[in-house]
């Protein structure tokens, strides 16, 4: 087996000394994970360095740190697929969260947001005492399948531009987990998780970050999208961002199933109000912009037939 | 060349000046554009949180009206639309369930599709169809000496495995567009992350603090304009952008343009013709390009 030296450039932290580079030249090959250079590195030069490691097989969700910059498991990335062309890697901690040392995070964050949306199946009565039995069908199974495949790695909520700027929304791997419940007919707690959710969801800007990091493909926006999709039945608590979501909802697809398109103009009329709409027109006004406010495009011709796709949703 | 253009709603609304500068460019690089018959809203980023049967159908629907019109694929300048169709797209062949009943909504108005069709960016077109070398025979005015923030935002870049043009982590195409037209690319830390548009409707204020942490971002990397691919981002972040700058108290306003306004440029069309806004004309006033 072909070898070669590497380098890897390692984020260090503590305490005493703050945040400061190292590097480490370690030998590896083909079939070698970040994990592995981390545990040689360890145990042959520095006994300092700092990591969380476990299974080495993307199970435990331990090993999550930025590599190179991209948010990934350390045991799922073989060091020569992410070397530079100068055999460079660089390590540091996850983003978002604070460091405890080195490449440790504090993930106590993480586990908060997962404990709020009670992520455990909470049985019937009569199947907890035994005297029913708990049945899945296939489909519902398919349902919740995705979902239900967090490891708790923490990439997600640390790539998360929501997440980051808006302490109300619960993170992506929260809502993943949150919705595999609401989706499984076994669960008695159906009701209170979806009004739990609900204006968390409307938080989620759907840049599909959490979709693109996520280490077992668990989809976190999708998850969040079918909670959203829940708006028109749901009876729990109203909040300002539920509100909104509600009548820019409504506006939208009054627009596409009235003419086919969106007039961004009417759609803001709508949302916003008047006064708020003549505020926005005077910055508009200011940067040469408000002439755009009044650009009028022609209506689908064949309505019928968004109409006809549209079915009962109007 | 002839491309089937789908220009989607906001270029053909409040984002006009995508429209006017992307038909400008696509002439003189002879594509000629047909705009799709009678094309509707993709929904995107919206219809597939009410129902992923009726947002799939409603891109099908566009896609068919493509395959009509004798095409095997077609160009748009917003990443939305691109992303609404590329996944309604990747769907429909994954889902047997949902395609059969996708099949039915389109069978109910009349219409059936063979799932045939690609969607790509107008990027992609510019890039794969045309070429960077083409692209530089025809930069009359080199905007040399402006460092140009090189903006990708969310949804040309992911979920990878649907849209698949280039590395969602290093992308590069807004980066070799840039360089063609002789203008400094300068990458910034936040180049892909979301500008907050579709948080705008909803939650307004993080909406416009992600705006702002992209404006910032980029200047503070050394960014003299911005520059980005999407017609929803040209919403938030040159249309908005007085709006951000005075909830922010921000001191300075960074000009924006949309990618294809910038190649008009370096074209040699006046920032007229190109329909940019007040804050992007001023500037390049002040830096002797008129």
């Amino acid at each position: 087996m072909e070898e070669k030296e590497i380098t890897v450039n390692v984020k260090k932290y503590n305490e005493k000394d703050g945040v400061f580079w190292k590097s480490y030249r370690v030998k590896a090959d083909r079939y070698t994970q970040m994990t592995e250079v981390l545990r040689r590195i360890k145990t042959e030069q520095d006994p300092a360095l700092s990591y969380r490691a476990s299974c080495h097989m993307a199970v435990c969700g331990s090993c999550s740190m930025k590599i190179n910059g991209i948010p990934s498991l350390a045991c799922k990335t073989m060091a020569f697929k992410v070397m530079d062309e100068k055999g460079e890697i660089n390590l540091e901690s996850m983003d978002y969260y604070t460091e405890v040392r080195d490449l440790i995070p504090d993930v106590d964050t993480f586990y908060d947001r997962m404990y709020k949306v009670m992520p455990r199946l909470y049985a019937d009565e009569e199947v907890i005492e035994d005297k029913e039995e708990q049945r899945m069908l296939p489909e519902e199974q398919k349902e919740v399948w995705k979902f239900q495949g967090c490891i708790y790695c923490g990439l997600c909520v640390s790539a998360c531009p929501s997440v980051k700027e808006d302490e109300k929304f619960l993170g992506p791997a929260a809502h993943a987990k949150g919705y595999r419940y609401i989706a499984d007919d076994r669960d008695t707690k159906r009701e209170e998780r979806i009004d739990m959710l609900m204006d968390s969801a409307w938080r989620c800007t759907s840049c599909y970050m959490c979709y693109e990091v996520c280490p077992q493909d668990v989809q976190p926006v999708i998850a969040i999208k079918k909670t959203r999709s829940h708006l028109d039945d749901y009876r729990g608590p109203e909040t300002d961002v539920i509100t909104m979501a509600r009548k820019h909802d409504n506006a939208i697809l009054e627009l596409i199933n009235d003419t086919g398109k969106i007039k961004e103009s009417s759609l803001y009329l709508k949302t916003f109000g008047f006064g708020e709409a003549i505020k926005d027109s005077i910055n508009m006004l200011k940067s040469g912009k408000i002439k755009y406010a009044f650009t009028k495009d022609s209506d689908v011709k064949n309505i019928d037939e968004v109409k006809k796709i549209m079915g009962d949703k109007k | 060349m002839k491309v089937a253009y789908y220009p989607g709603c906001a270029s053909h609304g409040i984002a006009k000046d995508v429209d006017i500068a992307t038909q400008l460019v696509a002439k003189d690089l002879d594509l000629e554009l047909m705009e799709v018959d009678d094309w509707n809203c993709c929904g995107g980023g919206f219809m597939d949180d009410k129902s992923e049967e009726i947002h799939t159908a409603l891109n099908l629907r566009n896609l068919e009206k493509v395959k009509t019109m004798g095409f095997e694929k077609m160009s748009t300048p917003c990443s939305v639309c691109l992303n609404s169709h590329r996944i309604a797209s990747d769907k429909y062949e994954k889902d047997p369930e949902l395609r059969e009943n996708v099949d039915n909504r389109l069978k109910n108005a009349g219409m059936e599709y063979d799932g045939s069709v690609d969607s790509e960016h107008f990027i992609w077109t510019l890039i794969r169809d045309v070429g960077i070398d083409k692209i530089k025979k025809h930069v009359k005015k080199p905007l040399k000496g402006i460092k140009m923030g090189t903006y990708y935002g969310c949804q040309l870049l992911r979920p990878y495995e649907v849209m698949g043009f280039e590395s969602p982590y290093n992308p590069k195409s807004v980066m070799d567009l840039v360089a063609a037209t002789g203008a400094e690319p300068v990458a910034f830390p936040l180049k892909s992350s979301c500008c907050g548009f579709p948080l705008v409707g909803i939650n307004p204020p993080v909406g416009l603090k992600m705006a702002n942490n992209i404006l910032s971002d980029a200047k503070n990397n050394g960014a003299e304009m911005l520059v980005h691919p999407c017609s929803l981002c040209h919403l938030q972040l040159d249309v908005t952008q007085l709006k951000i700058q005075n909830q922010f108290k921000q001191d300075w306003t960074l000009p924006v343009l949309y990618v294809t306004q910038l190649l008009g440029l370096s074209f040699g069309y006046t920032p007229e013709e190109l329909g940019l806004g007040k804050i992007a004309k001023d500037y390049l006033r002040e830096r002797g390009f008129t």
